[in-house]
């Protein structure tokens, strides 16, 4: 009985101090996300798979019939071997070329994740690795060291050689623009006009990628045009409003009637300006990830 | 009404941004943190920064301020502050200060989205000159003394004072200069008992800078040119709250979170306590609940925009680290029981949260039985303290409640902040409130 009025007694609130000094509580880490594991797609393995057995059974074939011409003399013997290293270390030096320029678009993306950081020591290590390889850098350099701000050396990277660049990629648009209104006025059918403007566009893309220091083979090309077209959706609402514009005023019969085939040429024009704002927004690792 | 054309707003906004043009209709969301004075609305706003600004998407950057007069909420310093060793806690508000952020929303192959939200920093004491707005003179001057004629023997020398002008006073200088005084004097001895329904609020925390001479007035329900002199001096002070803090900050507020120290007012006693609820319900009547046509047909005759009602509210209960997490519940439903929300549209939704956390739990073996308790290091001291401060009710306390004591919390030195508060500050709660306020939005 006792024992039961005890339990309905509230326990006396208290506060004690402990007897020994403790470290400042730090909070519980909260469990990692676990890796999201990447896995290999069907086109890639089986690209993967057509490769081995390419180069594989080239390797092998090539093997055997070296040791053929050494078997018949050892003179063809070492022709043989030269001919085959000589065409293999070609194609082994165009692979390794694609390599790295696919590891110079990945070294983009890695500087534009850094740059736009939320830790701000990283970001500032970044705009600094990046500086360095500006022809400005002797004045870009001193610059972010007096700002020691994250937030303010992107704004002085995205106003002085960001800028620069963005301007060097729109007058590469608007010679592309000029060229693809003359192509399709010079091209006899519309088939060809349409093979022009693809070629040109193409080029466009990778001179903006020689701009901004990178040099795509046939790989880092396509991967390219891949981010072009991802960066094409978050640069091109403005210039899809008006394009749908231009495209509304100058389709009209009139308008055929007085321009001719320039209505569609003008649509190129614009698209030109655009895909070099979308190729500009992939390459420089300014841009928002 | 707002939420059955929410699906209507998100398919416009789509089809504008898929044109190009929903720059042009970006949303601003402001947000008032509303609190009375030591409520922790600056670590809330502090805490609020960091946790977003860690976040991966949303991405959250700080938002350009344009030509506002309004000054940025200095998030770094207090960041720092609170990271520091020894670590500090933010020093007390003295003006107004604007939190803006821009939130990105990646929506491939949309084009990204971006809503700023604009939280609001100002002296908690000024929340409570917004219902001054509504009030004359003589009948906010009633309500005080009625406060004050209750408020025990520390009011007798205002008490007195007042008693001895004559029935029509003239407006003499030195009169109104020593009422106030007095007045301003109880106002601050009434706070340290534990008060906070004490108006007007920049007599307890001025603005900065010297104070303007229409300060200088007290409550007096008399006659004459005295009486005239205070009258004129409150309607420039109202004039002043309405120009500086209410129409810029206060008129636009569509989400409010509403931040109430509910344990330390459980310590402080039934007086106090019912003080600081008369408070709240004071201040949060103030604030714009419901659209009213004929107020937006008067600011578009003034050629500004309308003023927009409050969409959604957030009663939290702070402090909450300084209960074990058993009592927590009991602190939220403590806090539905305390507020609600004026009649209107908004959605309401009560929490106990931590916006900076000082404790971990544990169980404390006392008088043969184990209590949930918190243990932490009190501020300038290296040793862990244990806290059981008490039962937190989980309604209203009745008579009963107050037979046994509650301890005052002790003053808790933050959490370590990881990588200094860069990667978001040890919280309670604040997740959950951020989702219920802005789950519409981002």
């Amino acid at each position: 009985m006792s024992e039961l009025r005890t339990k309905n007694v509230p326990v006396a609130p208290r506060i004690e101090a402990e007897d020994l000094p403790a470290p400042r509580l730090e909070p519980v880490p909260l469990p990692a996300d676990p890796r999201p594991r990447t896995r290999v797609g069907m086109p890639t393995l089986a690209a993967s798979g057509l490769a081995v057995l390419v180069f594989g059974l080239a390797g092998l074939e090539t093997g055997n019939f070296i040791a053929d011409e050494f078997a018949r003399s050892a003179i063809l013997g070492w022709a043989a071997l030269g001919v085959a290293a000589t065409g293999f270390g070609l194609v082994g030096l165009g692979f390794w070329r694609e390599f790295k320029a696919l590891m110079a678009l990945r070294g983009v993306d890695r500087l534009r994740a850094n740059l736009h950081s939320t830790d701000p020591v990283r970001r500032a290590r970044a705009a600094r690795a990046w500086v360095r390889r500006l022809p400005e850098a002797e004045t870009l350099l001193p610059a972010i060291d007096a700002i020691n701000d994250p937030d303010a050396i992107l704004a002085l990277l995205q106003s002085g050689p960001g800028a620069a660049l963005r301007a060097k990629s729109e007058a590469l648009g608007r010679t592309a623009a000029l060229q693809a209104v003359a192509g399709i006025a010079a091209m006899p059918s519309p088939g060809l006009a349409g093979v022009f403007i693809g070629w040109r566009g193409l080029r466009l893309v990778r001179q903006i990628a020689a701009l901004h220091g990178l040099r795509p083979g046939l790989l880092g090309t396509a991967s390219l045009v891949r981010r072009t077209v991802t960066a094409a959706a978050s640069v091109a609402g403005v210039e899809m409003a008006a394009n749908t514009a231009a495209h509304a005023v100058l389709s009209g019969p009139i308008a055929q009637h007085l321009a001719g085939e320039m209505a569609g040429a003008g649509v190129a024009a614009r698209r030109m300006l655009v895909l070099a704002r979308a190729a500009a927004a992939a390459c420089s690792p300014l841009s928002e990830p | 009404m707002s939420g059955w054309f929410d699906p209507l707003f998100r398919v416009s906004d789509n089809l504008l941004e898929l044109v190009g043009v929903g720059g042009v209709f970006s949303r601003t969301v402001r947000i008032g943190v509303t609190g009375l004075s030591r409520a922790g609305k600056t670590a809330f706003l502090t805490s609020v920064a960091a946790n977003l600004l860690a976040r991966g998407n949303p991405r959250f950057a700080l938002a350009p301020l344009g030509a506002t007069d309004v000054p940025r909420f200095d998030h770094p310093r207090h960041l720092a502050a609170l990271a520091a060793d020894p670590p500090r806690w933010p020093e007390r508000t003295d003006a107004v200060s604007i939190l803006a952020l821009t939130a990105t929303i990646e929506r491939a192959p949309f084009p990204d989205r971006r809503i700023r939200l604009e939280f609001l920093d100002y002296p908690g004491e000024w929340l409570l000159d917004l219902p001054l707005l509504s009030q004359d003179f003589t009948g906010w001057s009633r309500g005080v003394l009625e406060r004050v004629a209750k408020s025990g023997p520390r009011a007798e020398p205002f008490l007195a004072f007042l008693r001895g002008l004559p029935a029509r006073a003239a407006g003499d200088e030195a009169l109104a200069a020593a009422g106030h005084r007095l007045y301003r004097e109880l106002l601050q001895a009434l706070r340290g008992q534990g008060l906070s329904y004490l108006q007007p609020g920049r007599f307890l925390m001025p603005a900065p800078g010297s104070p303007p001479p229409w300060m200088g007035f007290f409550p007096y329900t008399g006659e004459g040119g005295l009486a005239g002199l205070l009258a004129n001096r409150y309607a420039a002070y109202v004039e002043a709250v309405r120009r500086d803090l209410a129409s810029p900050l206060f008129a636009h507020v569509d989400r409010l979170v509403v931040l109430a120290d509910i344990l330390s007012a459980l310590h402080d006693g039934p007086a106090a306590f019912a003080d600081a609820y008369a408070a709240l319900a004071a201040s949060a009547g103030a604030l714009r609940w419901q659209f009213s046509l004929s107020e937006a047909l008067q600011s578009l005759l003034r050629l500004e925009m309308p003023p927009r009602a409050i969409e959604r509210v957030a009663f939290a209960a702070t402090k909450s680290d300084h209960v074990a997490e058993r009592q927590r519940g009991n602190l939220t439903a403590l806090m539905r029981d305390l507020a609600r929300a004026p009649a209107g549209g908004a959605r309401v939704a009560h929490f106990a949260i931590a916006s900076v956390r000082c404790t971990e739990d544990f169980v404390w073996t006392l008088e043969g039985r184990p209590v949930s308790a918190v243990r932490g290091r009190v501020l300038g001291e290296r040793r862990l303290t244990r806290s059981y401060p008490g039962e937190v009710p989980d309604h209203a306390p009745d008579p009963s409640f107050w037979e046994h004591k509650f301890l005052a919390l002790p003053a808790f030195e933050p959490m370590a902040l990881p990588d200094g508060g860069r990667l978001g500050v040890p919280n309670i709660g604040l997740d959950a409130l951020l989702e219920f306020l802005l789950e519409d939005v981002l």
